[in-house]
């Protein structure tokens, strides 16, 4: 078992919550998601993204518009639905319910070492 | 010094070197392969690549008389990841894709492989699966379907129940090698060719829908509806597979069909080309052999009969090989045409072949169209007081004739080194002679071209009788040129003796007395062994009961 696809595999199970919650922020662009993630180093290389928001879209967590742009083509903008809504909300707890259960695991394990 | 090309990419114009294009067209068309395979999603997703990729380019070329370089795309392919990063974030990880890792080096799957399907792909999956070539699969299913017909069933379980692989993960995967960027790009290499054109449509199809977003968000909505519904999609899928079964038995009929062709035209082929051989082989070796029976016509023939052998081969072969063709073409689609020089080829050929045999039938037709006979008249000094004995006898050195009768059929004999043609069909009567001498007509018929010819062909052949005080022996056959193998020659003889005179028919010329009138209407067949006494008409019996 390789350090990098156990790292990746948990990547990926947040990658979708994550780019929901920076669409619950407000609508964004990709170049947008993308450099939010990148800098939270959530992602490594920016392909991943695409096939990720087509199946998020697919699903109707959300959906896009296209809005003019002043310094090229038109750009989606990507926008949460109400499913999508929901489904954050969703997560939103999941999440706090993960990070509380992990952190008490680790730290258990933490105290019995000492 | 390179050339550069003008694309549109995601909306943008860039100058591009043609190195550079050919690499980033090449990263687009992997990535569209490394996607699962619903085409719609793909576009869109290579559309928005495009798209990103345009932006991140443009961030770089700031003077728009810059052209973008080899090493542009490459560092563009660095932020954008390799295609295999693609299909991995692809794979829904929602269901059961969590076991199985897809980054490690896998053992092999079985899928079916759409890439090389005669039906549905199943036998090149399997032999993918025990790295055989898939023709021994096919034929292994093929066996089976023809002993017990399970091969079918068999077929059509695996096929319901092998999923199809669809992405170059799969396909790795089932192919058995490790699912990393070499095999990645080795496997995309193979199948760029095919792709590149499906990737353009894609693309045309991709800029389309940018202009198109409006219509497409209601699409959307409509698929968000539809979407909700995606239980349905497993029994809809279910359905589509027994359609496609369904349609599939049809095209199984065709390919039977075809096999039968093939075994068919196949068979007669092979016998040719046997029977050509040993034909061959017999004419080469200079043996004579009953085996061979060669078209009447083949006797008369100027033309050598080797070249009318070959002449009759072809003009059957040819339209053999056609059906065998066909066969296998409907058998199998990737089989090339005859191209268009083999056909006209093989079309002349046939046509050649055809000119012979119809000249060679035709000039058979005039060698037999007219006969002519050839009469002689020799007599016979015979006491007439005495019984005239007629017999028939056969020179057993010549040809052996276990029954002695009369028949058309021809054998090639060897007298005094020569070959020359035995036959049988001698037809004798007896009749009165109008004179005090007995004599004997021999007439001899043949054919040719024409009656003189064929007068003189009658001439020349050879028939012998003796005399022996009171016993005339009479040859059972006659001989004749080989060329006149196929024509129907005879001879009659008509033995006129004068009124008053005895005659004894002995047994031998039990086959060969024709209608001989006589007083009581005896049978010729009954006729022998008697005596019979000329009557101022016809013989009559005079020892018959």
């Amino acid at each position: 078992m390789k350090i990098e696809n156990t790292k990746a595999q948990m990547r990926k199970g947040v990658l979708e919550y994550c780019i929901l919650s920076i669409l619950k922020n407000g609508d964004a662009y990709t170049s947008e998601i993308l450099s939010t993630l990148k800098s939270a180093e959530m992602i490594v290389v920016e392909g991943t993204i695409y096939p990720l928001l087509t199946r998020l879209k697919n699903a109707a967590l959300l959906t896009y518009r296209w809005e003019e742009s002043t310094s090229g083509p038109p750009r989606k903008y990507y926008v949460l639905t109400e499913n999508g809504a929901l489904f954050i909300d969703e997560l939103d707890r999941t999440w706090s319910n993960l990070v509380n259960a992990v952190h008490q695991v680790t730290s258990t394990k933490t105290s019995t070492n000492e | 010094m390179n050339k550069t090309i003008n694309i549109n990419l995601g909306g943008f114009f860039f100058h591009i070197d043609e190195i550079a294009y050919q690499k980033l067209r090449k990263y687009l068309t992997s990535i569209s392969k490394s996607l699962s395979d619903d085409s719609q999603g793909k576009n869109e997703i290579i559309a928005d690549i495009e798209a990103r990729i345009s932006e991140l380019l443009s961030e770089k070329i700031t003077d728009s008389r810059q052209v973008v370089s080899e090493s542009d795309i490459e560092d563009i392919i660095v932020i954008m990841g390799q295609p295999e990063d693609y299909s991995d974030a692809d794979e829904p990880y929602s269901e059961n894709n969590f076991s199985q890792s897809k980054n490690n080096i896998s053992g092999k799957k079985l899928f079916r492989d759409g890439d090389d399907k005669f039906l549905g792909g199943v036998a090149s999956g399997i032999a993918h699966y025990f790295a055989v070539d898939t023709i021994w699969i096919r034929l292994g299913l093929l066996a089976l379907f023809f002993s017990a017909g399970f091969g079918i069933l068999i077929y059509i379980i695996l096929w319901i129940l092998l999923p199809e692989a669809r992405t170059t993960a799969e396909k790795l995967q089932m192919e058995g090698e490790a699912v990393n960027i070499d095999n990645i790009e080795k496997k995309i290499r193979e199948e760029f060719s095919n792709v590149s054109e499906s990737v353009k449509n894609a693309a045309n199809h991709a800029s389309e829908k940018i202009k198109d977003g409006a219509n497409e968000f209601s699409e959307k909505l409509d698929q968000t509806f539809s979407g909700k519904n995606k239980k349905n999609k497993g029994i809809q899928g279910f359905i589509y597979t027994i359609k496609k079964i369904v349609q599939i038995l049809f095209k199984v009929l065709r390919k039977f069909f075809a096999v039968i062709l093939i075994f068919l035209a196949a068979t007669v082929i092979l016998s040719l080309i046997i029977g050509g051989f040993s034909i061959g082989s017999f004419e080469f070796l200079n043996i004579e052999s009953n085996f061979i029976h060669y078209p009447d016509f083949f006797f008369a023939a100027t033309i050598p009969r080797w070249i009318l052998t070959l002449s009759l081969l072809t003009l059957i072969g040819i339209p053999f090989l056609i059906i065998l063709v066909l066969g296998l073409r409907i058998l199998s689609s990737n089989l090339k045409r005859f191209s268009k020089t083999a056909s006209l080829t093989l079309l002349g050929i046939w046509f050649i072949a055809l000119l012979i045999i119809i000249f060679t039938a035709v000039e058979f037709g005039t060698t037999h169209s007219n006969f002519g006979h050839s009469i002689q008249k020799n007599p016979l000094k015979i006491a007439t007081n005495d019984t005239l004995v007629l017999k028939i006898r056969n020179n057993d050195l010549i040809y052996y004739q276990h029954n002695l009768k009369r028949n058309s059929r021809k054998h090639q004999v060897e007298v005094n080194g020569t070959s020359l043609i035995y036959t049988n069909d001698i037809h004798l009567d007896i009749k009165r002679s109008n004179s005090n001498i007995a004599y004997i007509i021999i007439q001899k018929t043949s054919y040719a071209a024409s009656s003189g010819k064929a007068r003189k062909n009658a001439k020349e052949i050879k028939y012998e009788y003796t005399l022996e005080e009171n016993k005339l022996i009479l040859d059972a056959f006659f001989l004749s040129d080989l060329k006149n193998i196929f024509k129907d020659e005879e001879i009659a003889l008509t033995i006129y003796v004068p009124q008053e005179t005895n005659v004894y028919l002995d047994n031998s010329v039990k086959n060969f007395l024709s209608d001989v009138k006589n007083k009581t209407n005896m049978y010729d067949s009954d006729m022998v062994n008697h005596h019979f006494k000329m009557t101022n008409t016809v013989l009559k019996c005079t020892d018959c009961s």
